[in-house]
């Protein structure tokens, strides 16, 4: 009888006397295989629940103790169920921040510079999540979800800050910059996102650059402040790139961390005017101009998706690896992502 | 056998035209025309019926009326008995006796800690420099040191051992006969006379110690490993095997490592998604593997009785050549085969052969290979093909770039 076989949330059909490899591989889903006849244990794969038939699976491949914990043969095996499987070296188990609906309050709303507010929500129960993380708040009133990124750091975690640039005819936009006022209860969800500082084990202190386009700010401060605190000589680049001078914000927060931490530096970097202590340009053409090799550094960008691509590609071009190279792009505001 | 005219068959009479220096150059088109027109066919020049799509390559792999037969110049360079060419009792002893170093199991277990720092150590040599010519300064040495140090071969340099596979590659492939099935080339298996003579040299006194005093070595299992304590294998037993890696798993991953980077070039879009997400090295070393394959004519099997494939009646003691480079570009299982491909549907290839002489490295080929890239990737994130310079193929038997030139900024 035929069944199923799951991976990942994939679902394919295994049709009677088909291996589970050729099953995937007719589906397009990849796993690696190479001898496709049992004896390179390439295909080697962790049925999660569910039964197989192992079939020719030689014992040299496959020892009975594989078998016993759950490994099996793609290129042999047969569902004898519907079964759910995961392939191996893929990541899984890693510790995670739990997913939890919240009640917040609007504790402060300030204008911060051009069409662009700092607010603040209050929780009544601290949320645990990584620098860096974003929010999904659900606008008042409507049943539209928004995703904004936090400021914070995980210390900061019972007033969350989100930056919020104005779009025009947005629904969030039109509550943010409009009748939003102190006191207003909203429904948040998070933390979620996969954008945020390394755990402290991972984090050896290595150099880092942030790239920030607008209220892409937002978590590249908490994921700034969090890496000096945890390392205080590191050295660090962060890069503001906005359209005009009127357009930064949090200018003076950013010095005042330059003066405490003297491997830190910020850029202010404009790309549609020219003004007295401000580059011009784009922000990651700056970046390539100031920075000789970023070989060993680790890259943050966060903004359009046309930034994140430059960042990106101006990274490379300075030879950072691209597993150091992490990104958060974000549409403007009321479209979708994080940070708008 | 001198005409490949047959009574009511296609006329096959170009094939008498066809040369060696043709097939090392480009195989491909004489193999196209062989995989529409006869994918059994007797070939002139090689003195041997070849096997060219991937439908009779399998069959002719996998079935019980043909065993394993090493090619005439393969035997001439390696001797007897090679792994590649034995087949019963003498088979399986000697698949027993390289195997058990190459399950996934027990190659996870060390493969890492053997490649990355050599891979890191070549990556660094060259890495500030802007330019590199990655076959000879990256892919052969990572791929020989590799190996090298797994064998026990630490004291012989890189450069000795790259110059030793290439002696044997050229011997192993020195493939053409007359019309009376004499080599028309003797003087091609010098080459290789004079890299087993050096290698003797340098493996002798190592065996000598290994045999007193067993190590954590790949040859030293070989020696020892099943045999009744106070015995050894018996050093002529094992050297023909010993060429078939010094050959073959010295060259190949190199050759894979540098066909998946010129099928990368190739597509600088699937590039860049590989390099920015190394997890996908896997598969596009899979289809760098089915594009070019390394082994792309180099082994064979002989028909044990009377047999008849594609339409051809095959007396006993047949050989037929498997090659394996054109079934993997067969346009009956691959849409467009000649275009490197990252997203082409993942249909298994046969770059490692099949039936019970598949090869016995995959696992550890692939894990070379994967650990190679993923290096350079890590450490030139820009790396780009230096379009000043051509890239050549070369190669019958074994096919690969015989340079590739890159370049990035620094």
């Amino acid at each position: 009888m035929p069944a199923a076989i799951s991976v990942s949330g994939r679902r394919v059909e295994c049709a009677e006397d088909q291996s589970i490899l050729e099953a995937f591989l007719r589906a397009g889903v990849w796993m690696p295989n190479s001898c496709n006849q049992g004896t390179c244990g390439t295909c080697k794969l962790q049925v999660l629940c569910g039964d197989v038939d192992h079939r020719d699976s030689p014992l040299e491949t496959l020892t009975a103790d594989e078998r016993a914990s759950g490994l099996a043969l793609a290129c042999q095996a047969r569902p004898l169920e519907d079964t759910e499987v995961a392939l191996r070296g893929t990541e899984t188990g890693r510790a995670t921040h739990l997913l939890r609906d919240l009640t917040a309050t609007v504790v402060d709303v300030e204008d911060v510079a051009h069409d662009t507010r700092r607010v603040r929500f209050g929780l009544e129960e601290p949320l645990a999540f990584s620098a860096g993380q974003y929010v999904e708040v659900l606008v008042p009133g409507t049943s539209k979800r928004r995703q904004y990124s936090l400021a914070n750091t995980a210390q900061e975690d019972k007033v969350l800050e989100l930056h919020v640039r104005r779009v025009p005819g947005g629904v969030a936009s039109d509550w943010l910059f409009g009748p939003v006022s102190v006191g207003d209860r909203v429904e948040v969800r998070g933390p979620l996102g996969d954008f945020h500082v390394p755990d402290m084990d991972q984090d050896a202190g290595e150099p880092m650059v942030l790239i920030g386009g607008g209220t892409g700010l937002a978590p590249l401060l908490g994921i700034a402040r969090t890496a000096l605190e945890r390392h205080p000589d590191r050295v660090m680049v962060l890069y503001h790139g906005v359209r005009t001078e009127a357009d930064l914000y949090d200018t003076d927060r950013l010095t005042e961390l330059a003066g405490t931490y003297p491997g830190f530096s910020v850029v202010t970097v404009l790309s549609r005017e020219s003004a007295p202590g401000h580059r011009s340009g784009y922000a990651p053409d700056v970046f390539v101009e100031d920075i000789a090799s970023a070989r060993g550094w680790s890259g943050w960008l966060c903004g359009s998706p046309a930034l994140v691509e430059a960042g990106v590609k101006a990274f490379k071009r300075r030879r950072m690896a691209p597993r150091l190279i992490h990104r958060e792009k974000f549409e403007p505001a009321d479209r979708r992502g994080p940070g708008a | 056998m001198t005409t490949t005219q047959q009574p009511g068959k296609q006329d096959l009479s170009w094939l008498d035209e066809v040369t060696m220096t043709e097939l090392e150059r480009n195989p491909y088109p004489t193999y196209e025309r062989l995989r529409s027109e006869a994918p059994l066919a007797f070939v002139p020049v090689l003195g041997s019926y070849v096997a060219s799509t991937a439908e009779i390559c399998r069959e002719v792999a996998t079935s019980p009326d043909f065993e394993a037969v090493i090619t005439p110049a393969g035997g001439r360079t390696f001797g007897h008995p090679a792994i590649i060419g034995v087949n019963g009792d003498i088979h399986a002893d000697l698949r027993g006796m390289v195997e058990p170093q190459l399950q996934p199991v027990e190659v996870d277990s060390w493969v890492d800690d053997l490649v990355r720092p050599i891979a890191r150590n070549y990556v660094e040599q060259f890495e500030d420099r802007g330019r590199a010519e990655l076959v000879a300064e990256y892919c052969e040495p990572v791929s020989v040191r590799s190996l090298g140090d797994l064998l026990g071969l630490q004291s012989v340099s890189s450069d000795k051992l790259r110059e030793w596979f290439h002696k044997l590659s050229v011997s192993f492939t020195n493939a053409a006969v007359d019309e009376n099935g004499e080599f028309t080339n003797p003087d091609g298996f010098t080459p290789g006379d004079e890299a087993r003579a050096e290698i003797q040299a340098v493996v002798d006194p190592l065996i000598d110690r290994w045999i007193e005093h067993p190590e954590n070595t790949a040859i030293s299992h070989w020696l020892h490993d099943g045999m009744p304590p106070g015995k050894t294998r018996d050093r002529a037993y094992i050297y023909p095997t010993i060429y078939v890696y010094l050959l073959g798993a010295m060259q190949e991953p190199g050759h894979g490592m540098a066909s998946t980077l010129v099928g990368l070039f190739s597509r600088p879009e699937q590039m860049e998604e590989v390099v920015d997400d190394p997890s996908l090295l896997p598969r596009a070393i899979s289809e760098g593997m089915r594009w070019t394959s390394p082994i792309w004519s180099a082994t064979a099997r002989i028909s044990t009785k009377p047999v008849t494939v594609a339409g051809v009646d095959l007396p006993a003691g047949t050989p037929v050549i498997l090659s394996y480079g054109s079934a993997n570009h067969d346009s009956g299982t691959y849409d467009a085969p000649t275009a490197y491909d990252l997203h082409r549907p993942p249909l298994p290839h046969l770059a490692f052969g099949a039936g019970n002489h598949a090869c016995a490295g995959i696992y550890y080929a692939n894990q070379v290979m994967r650990i190679g890239l993923e290096e350079l990737f890590e450490a030139i994130p820009n790396l780009e093909r230096d379009t000043g310079e051509g890239v050549e193929f070369w190669g019958w038997g074994f096919r690969g770039p015989t340079s590739l030139h890159g370049t990035w900024e620094v």
